[in-house]
């Protein structure tokens, strides 16, 4: 489950019409909804795309795409788990269409010759380039399981993988992310 | 085993506020995957905490608004997609009925055309008989079609 996903009672009531199926979402609903968790959203997506335009895009686009499939509202855990699958293929298929990995890996590059920053812009700097080294998938993962407190089930489903290939695809992504930080000098002392 | 570890979770709490007790130090040296996990656990704390809140979200309300409008271009798209294909049928027909109404008197049409000047038309106007009545009426209406579906795209698309 989701770790940020205890919420009150008045968004789990699911609306629904006398046929059975599920109301459209009002306004003010998904001005609720949108508020827990548009916050949160950006954020996954600003990790995983490494750019605060592309993060804007693909969180707009999530939400179109949600209001316009209206699903089924079974609880509020449900429609965030929908939003943040909807959200993680919106970002694959970016990676997808544009090579940003490519122009953005370049952009940083020529972004490291430009004036000097703060020292909190520097670290910003350093952890987005240390995360952005990542493959998009282990970014996401690493991100659903540290931050968001996704469990494996969660996680496969935003990702569109086997639940237990989950477990696989963790470890490797915090070996490499562990690697990563070893050589940077970054890794925490863990004793055993 | 595919299963996650079951403390897994407890581990990465432990490890990104540094709260560790024997129990837990104990299991990670029996867990390589909590090992990895308390590895990177305290970066990733510190990652996700670095400040993007600056960054100002789009109002609720216009992401709505938006999403209404491009609804509704969807819904307005969808309603035309019957005209969109009886306009391509139409374009069909017509170049099917002309490419058949030559096709059926191309020798007429040939010798018809090759005498059409101003004096020629005149002198030769007895030639014209070898074109029927009927192929001049359904020139006519197949001109008068590919007229209309002209004038129509035209001012579809405006």
């Amino acid at each position: 489950m989701f770790a940020s996903m205890t919420l009150p009672a008045p968004l789990l009531v699911e609306a629904r019409t006398r046929s059975g199926k599920p109301d459209p979402m009002d306004e003010a609903r998904f001005e609720t909804f949108y508020r827990r968790t548009a916050g949160s959203l950006w954020s996954y997506l600003y990790r995983l795309t490494g750019d605060g335009a592309v993060a804007d895009d693909l969180l707009q686009k999530s939400f179109f795409r949600f209001l316009r499939a209206n699903p089924a509202v079974a609880s509020e855990e449900h429609l965030r788990r929908w939003i943040f699958r909807t959200a993680t293929n919106l970002a694959f298929d970016h990676f997808r269409e544009t090579k940003r990995e490519r122009a953005r890996s370049e952009a940083t590059a020529r972004s490291e010759s430009g004036p000097p920053m703060e020292a909190r812009e520097v670290l910003r700097h350093d952890m987005m380039k240390t995360f952005s080294e990542l493959k998009p998938r282990e970014r996401a993962l690493l991100w659903l399981a540290h931050v968001e407190g996704a469990d494996h089930e969660d996680i496969s489903e935003a990702l569109g993988v086997k639940t237990r290939s989950v477990k696989v695809l963790l470890f490797r992504a915090r070996k490499r992310l562990g690697e990563l930080l070893t050589k940077k000098g970054l890794a925490p002392e863990v004793k055993r | 085993m595919n299963h996650a570890c079951r403390r897994e979770a407890e581990v990465v709490r432990a490890a990104g506020q540094d709260r560790w007790t024997d129990e837990l130090r104990a299991h990670l040296a029996a867990c390589d995957d909590c090992m990895q996990a308390a590895m990177v656990a305290p970066w990733m704390e510190r990652f996700s905490r670095i400040s993007d809140r600056e960054h100002l979200l789009p109002d609720p309300s216009i992401v709505w608004l938006k999403a209404k409008l491009l609804q509704n271009n969807a819904d307005v798209s969808r309603a035309s997609r019957p005209l969109d294909i009886v306009q391509i049928v139409a374009y069909a027909v017509v170049a099917g009925g002309w490419a058949a109404l030559l096709t059926w008197r191309w020798e007429a049409v040939k010798t018809w055309l090759a005498g059409f000047t101003p004096t020629a038309i005149v002198s030769n106007a007895a030639r014209a008989e070898s074109l029927s009545m009927s192929f001049f009426g359904l020139l006519f209406v197949l001109a008068s079609f590919t007229v209309m579906l002209a004038l129509h795209t035209i001012l579809a698309e405006e």
